[in-house]
């Protein structure tokens, strides 16, 4: 394989994490929940991912189990929300810090102190017959772990179901006005509560795509202001999933630009490089923040009594 | 966005509410929450076969029962109560700065920067060079998410979480290419000159001066806001922005003072922590003061009266943690599900609270 090949083989796969946590965000946010939780629930989805693997040896049990507690916090979220009517950003707050620590301790409990790291095996490559021999581009799209093509599918099925279906048009009702939403019989709180659930799950598995396929073990600081880009990512997208994929592969660009720079030995200091994703996304977010738009209930709650929401 | 936790929930209740009702909205909610928090995380610490009785009571107790406890108490209670206050400032106009972590690291650095290349100064000298270059930091920190919320309406939660991300690269830099100290076994800067390092009060052991200094920023924190015009407008901007905005105050010109004041207040706690705690900066310095301070402002619903009592409970608890991991076995992580659980059990609390006051008043 040639450099670009594997460059972009390499940008491909880091795009997943972020895509897969913020079409997660996205989801909520575009029912009007706005979730700030992403950092901890993926570090909990890294943290219970990787231990029912390693438990089980089944890293499709690990994912599941990963996606079902990143929908359990997703669901708080929306329930805390829509029937509590609590603040979005101080409950999104409170599960970020639960799911924390809740993953630091999941991981003392069952590995605790250990001299040998415990490690899984990453999740294996599934080649795509045919498809994978086009010249330049095939190993980059067709020769990944499962939850690229997944990642893959979720935002192509988002996109259909968001903009393409009565179903996504009700669901955008609800994040753009709930009153009116209401008004036409769509079930402003049931879609609270199952967008923020699935989105949870999305970040979930966002999570534990870090040890099945980077480290195969995990670690404290593991998912590294991912949770965060995702959401400057959410927004630089414009909540839409066909823009969310093409920053996330900016984002994973410049993931791999700084991993490869440190690799190749040029004469930057390594910190330059490292802060590159960082303070590249605060510029970009003076200009997303001029022209993307946002739905218009976006981390307000609704009230069916209330006169002026 | 008005400020989500500082709006008391009375909007929907009688005009003058009942004593009983102002009991049972005021204190009850705290009850229920400690309770229901501790009884939550006594489950889980019985279920992994350990003692939760035997586990509370060297949490609770460390920190009275040796002078080395208490001091450490005071020790910790002075940056997480700086971090807290740097969380609520900006709260009051709604806007979170999530940074506290990203200004103490660069006011570690800075302090430690001036601390270690005037080592040579006298104390009376060096000691105020080294705190204002902390608060410095920490206000250039903050004032690039400032400047970027204030000119080109970036979201701050944003702005101030990813410049934590950078100030760890900026501590790495100092730490291992400009005063990088290879003896130290950590990555971690050269200590600062004698003159750097705060003088010690009461003791042996004795915590740091910086806890005076600390105590006054939290004094002036409540003066300032409850007391002055400045205060007012950062109430009025918080509570009520469009009509703030109407009466001739500048609602944005207040967030980013506000947010600036914060990261002052986190620079502050990076330079004490240097020249009171560490006499160098450290990598992971920070533990989890960003989170506790979040905690601890959003317990205290953003009071600044309130503040440093809840800092005070939250050091409390932390350093009961690591003496409930030493000698109970339970998992000083368990500290942090405990106060992540007030947190929760506080926020339902109030809606359990509100419609009971409703129903008494």
């Amino acid at each position: 394989m040639n450099e670009f090949a594997v460059l972009a083989q390499l940008t491909v796969v880091a795009m997943v994490p972020y895509l897969l946590a913020s079409l997660g965000t996205m989801l909520g946010g575009l029912a009007g929940v706005f979730s700030v939780s992403q950092e901890g629930v993926m570090l909990l989805g890294a943290s219970v991912g990787f231990l029912v693997s390693y438990g089980t040896g089944s890293s499709t049990v690990g994912i599941l189990v990963a996606a079902a507690v990143g929908a359990l916090f997703g669901f708080a979220l929306g329930w805390a929300t829509t029937a509590l009517r609590l603040d979005q950003f101080v409950v999104g707050l409170a599960l970020f810090f639960a799911a924390t620590g809740l993953a630091g301790l999941l991981y003392r409990i069952v590995i605790g102190q250990t001299a040998t790291t415990p490690l899984v095996d990453t999740l294996p490559r599934v080649e795509i017959p045919l498809l994978k021999d086009i010249p330049l581009l095939g190993t980059a799209l067709f020769s990944h772990n499962v939850l690229v093509y997944f990642a893959a599918l979720v935002t192509v099925g988002l996109w259909f179901f968001l903009y393409r279906t009565r179903a996504g048009l009700n669901l955008r009702s609800v994040g753009e006005n709930p009153k009116a939403a209401d008004s036409l019989g769509i079930p402003v709180v049931r879609t609270r509560l199952w967008t923020t659930a699935v989105g949870g799950a999305l970040m979930g598995v966002a999570g534990a795509f870090l040890p099945l396929v980077y480290t195969g073990t995990f670690t404290e600081g593991i998912v590294g202001g991912r949770g965060w880009l995702a959401i400057a990512l959410t927004f630089f997208g414009g909540w839409r999933p066909q823009y969310i994929a093409a920053g996330a592969l900016f984002f994973a660009t410049m993931d791999v630009v700084a991993l490869r720079a440190e690799v190749s030995g040029i004469d930057i200091p390594s910190q330059v490089l490292l802060v590159i994703p960082y303070v590249a996304t605060l510029v970009v977010m003076v200009f997303a923040f001029r022209w993307a738009r946002v739905p218009e209930f976006l981390g307000k709650n609704y009230d069916r009594e209330s006169r002026t929401g | 966005m008005s400020a989500p936790v500082l709006t008391e929930p009375d909007a929907l209740a009688p005009a003058r509410p009942s004593m009983a009702a102002r009991v049972i909205r005021g204190v009850l909610p705290y009850v229920l929450a400690l309770v229901l928090a501790f009884v939550v995380a006594g489950i889980v610490i019985a279920a992994l076969g350990y003692d939760p009785i035997e586990a509370f009571r060297t949490i609770l107790t460390t920190s009275f029962k040796t002078g080395f406890g208490f001091t450490e108490t005071l020790t910790k209670w002075v940056p997480l109560t700086l971090l807290a206050l740097g969380f609520t400032i900006p709260l009051a106009v709604g806007r979170f700065n999530i940074g506290g972590e990203g200004q103490l690291l660069v006011g570690a650095t800075a302090a430690a920067g001036v601390g270690i290349v005037y080592a040579d100064l006298p104390s009376a000298v060096l000691l105020p060079m080294v705190i204002v270059a902390g608060v410095l930091a920490g206000v250039v920190w903050a004032g690039i998410a400032a400047l970027l919320m204030g000119r080109f309406h970036v979201n701050e939660i944003l702005s101030t979480v990813l410049l934590n991300f950078v100030s760890f690269q900026v501590l790495d830099y100092a730490a291992t290419e400009v005063w990088s100290d290879p003896a130290a076994g950590v990555a971690a800067t050269q200590g600062v000159g004698e003159g750097a390092e705060l003088p010690t009060i009461g003791g042996p052991p004795g915590v740091h001066a910086g806890l005076l200094l600390a105590g006054a920023v939290a004094l002036a924190t409540i003066l300032v806001t409850r007391r002055t015009s400045a205060g007012f407008e950062l109430r009025a901007a918080g509570t009520n922005p469009r009509a703030a905005a109407i009466n001739g105050i500048r609602v944005e010109r207040v967030a980013v003072i506000a947010l600036i004041v914060g990261g002052a207040l986190g620079g502050l706690a990076g330079a004490l922590e240097v020249s009171g705690v560490h006499g160098r900066a450290i990598e992971g310095m920070q533990t989890n003061f960003l989170l506790l301070g979040i905690i601890i402002g959003l317990i205290a619903r953003g009071s600044a009266v309130w503040v440093p009592v809840v800092a005070f409970g939250i050091a409390i608890l932390e350093v009961g943690a690591s003496s409930m991991q030493r000698t109970v076995g339970v998992p000083a992580e368990m500290v942090l599900i405990i106060e992540a659980l007030i947190l929760i059990f506080l926020l339902l609390s109030d809606v359990i609270a509100g419609r009971l006051a409703r129903r008494v008043a």
